[in-house]
């Protein structure tokens, strides 16, 4: 309860920011850490609590801008635009996860790989979404609309995360990460589990990849479909640690922090670094940053009360 | 009707003759002891019953369903639950949600899990524990925590895989008074080496080697069953 209180008061504050006077700048640091908040918070449904790890988090982010741009540019209202992303993208997901969810093991990270270059591919070569040029939305919008939507959305989805991870569901798909067979000795349908969250997260992505189609209005595919944006969606759990609703909130904020400086420092090293700052986080903390703060808090408190017995 | 009725059950991997024409049934609330020297095919029909791979070759019946060719986690909602050889909890998660990770037995939906599993947890002396992760346990705790954990399934049939296995003698004590506490609940099959301690515990005994039962009947009758005392027990009745 304090959790979600303390989640809706920040969002609040975050979403107010463009009529409060905040530079635009600052916005935009935002806005992208709420947009790299909800794919973190999607990946970290699905990859984080099944162990089943996704690269395709941003291409099916990608699914829902085109499907907003285009349904916004056929006449569609902006609500039933967003509502259509949603759909389209979980569809799209059931397609990778009913074909390679029924296997264990690397079958669906593999899939995901295949599915981003397959989309890639196919949306340049499609007359409809503009083809290799990209397309644009023809309607012109206030930045402060899709600001606000995002921020709503990341609080949203940390506190979907946070409720989920404490649901009977949660511990099911944790004891599916943690042992399969011993899962389905308990009675955990592991395939059914393992696609409704997939679905569930893609549609996430959907809705977030839709608002950010209103933020950035002019999509290309090479951009909107490159690995980097799934790179990111696993970055900012990773960085920050899974499993929890705090971890990607952290690896958020350090990630948009981090890409600001390297973008002035050294901009060609950016994914370098970030591949770098995985490895280290799970060699060393393994469970994040969050992780690693927890314990350390918990080693204090044993530590203070190891010395008040001693006095 | 039978709890569970396997007929003409064959497996085979590559050339071995695994499990090779068996016929096994259990009754309401029987406990049957399931031995025989290694590679007999304990664990093979252990794992057929339990749904971990299907027979290439006859039926399995529970509660008079036709289970042959379900999987796991569906026999595990009809009424089958397991333990394994060597423990498998869920390491990460802490005991209480290893238990609330469960999903009842159908018909068997509780509308308080937690107070049901602490309840278990109580039966197995792991109360004081619910909340540290299955990772922290003892391998004597493991055990008797997968026994409550099979249980928080609402089983109708309860497989143990080798409960004794590893246990020091106070715990294998502890482990037996728990099997007979389990009877209570459930038909248990129990696959055991330990022969000396399993045997007395069971209302019949089946005995295979390789692949085939070779005799069945009660305690009494197994241990003057010849072709037992040469297959498996050799020249000392007692051993195990």
């Amino acid at each position: 309860m304090r959790f979600a209180a303390i989640t809706v008061a920040a969002a609040a504050l975050a979403a107010v920011m463009p009529f409060a006077g905040v530079s635009v700048y600052a916005g935009t640091l935002v806005y992208y850490a709420a947009y790299y908040l909800v794919l973190g918070q999607a990946w970290n449904m699905m990859s984080g609590l099944t162990g089943y790890v996704s690269f395709t988090h941003g291409a099916l982010a990608g699914i829902g801008a085109y499907t907003a741009v285009l349904a916004i540019n056929g006449g569609w209202p902006i609500t039933l635009a967003l509502v259509a992303a949603v759909a389209v993208t979980a569809f799209a997901s059931l397609v990778i996860g009913v074909t390679s969810l029924r296997l264990r093991g690397t079958a669906f990270t593999f899939a995901t790989l295949f599915f981003q270059e397959l989309l890639l591919l196919g949306v340049r070569k499609l007359p409809a979404a503009g083809g290799a040029a990209g397309t644009t939305l023809q309607e012109i919008l206030p930045t402060s609309l899709p600001h606000v939507l995002m921020v709503l959305t990341a609080a949203g989805a940390t506190i979907a995360f946070a409720l989920l991870r404490r649901s009977r569901t949660g511990v099911r798909l944790l004891a599916i990460k943690g042992d399969e067979d011993a899962a389905a000795a308990v009675g955990i349908d592991a395939t059914r589990l393992k696609i409704g969250v997939f679905c569930a997260s893609a549609a996430l992505c959907g809705l977030a990849g839709g608002i950010h189609a209103l933020f950035i209005a002019s999509l290309h595919p090479e951009s909107v479909f490159s690995v980097d944006t799934s790179i990111v969606a696993l970055a900012v759990p990773l960085i920050g640690g899974v499993e929890t609703a705090l971890g990607p909130v952290a690896g958020a904020i350090l990630y948009v922090g981090l890409r600001e400086i390297l973008q002035i420092v050294a901009p060609s090293l950016h994914l370098v670094i970030v591949g770098l700052l995985i490895l280290l986080v799970t060699l060393f903390l393994r469970d994040g940053i969050i992780g690693a703060a927890r314990r350390l808090l918990q080693r204090r408190r044993t530590y203070r009360a190891a010395l008040e017995t001693a006095r | 009707m039978s709890c569970l009725e396997a007929a003409g059950v064959r497996k085979r991997f590559g050339g071995l003759h695994a499990v090779d024409g068996v016929d096994f049934t259990v009754e309401p609330g029987e406990l049957v002891g399931l031995f025989g020297p290694n590679g007999a095919g304990k664990t093979t029909l252990f794992n057929l019953i339990a749904g971990a791979y299907y027979p290439d070759a006859g039926t399995i019946r529970f509660g008079g369903d036709d289970v042959t060719r379900f999987p796991a986690f569906r026999r595990a909602r009809l009424g089958i639950a397991r333990t394994f050889q060597v423990v498998r909890p869920f390491r990460a998660l802490s005991i209480m949600e290893n238990l609330l990770a469960v999903v009842a037995s159908e018909g068997a939906l509780s509308r308080t899990p937690e107070q049901d599993a602490l309840q278990l947890l109580a039966g197995v002396g792991l109360a004081d524990r619910a909340n540290d992760p299955a990772g922290s346990l003892t391998l004597g705790m493991l055990k008797r925590f997968e026994v409550a954990r099979a249980l928080m399934v609402q089983p109708r049939l309860i497989l143990l895989d080798e409960p004794l296995a590893g246990l020091t003698d106070g715990e294998s004590a502890m482990m037996l008074r728990l099997i007979e506490s389990v009877k209570v609940r459930a038909a248990v099959v129990m696959v055991e080496h330990n022969v000396r301690l399993a045997l007395p515990l069971c209302d019949r005994a089946v005995v295979m080697e390789q692949g085939r039962v070779i005799a069945q009947g009660t305690p009494a009758q197994i241990r003057s069953d010849p072709a037992v005392i040469h297959a498996y027990l050799g020249d000392t009745p007692e051993g195990g």
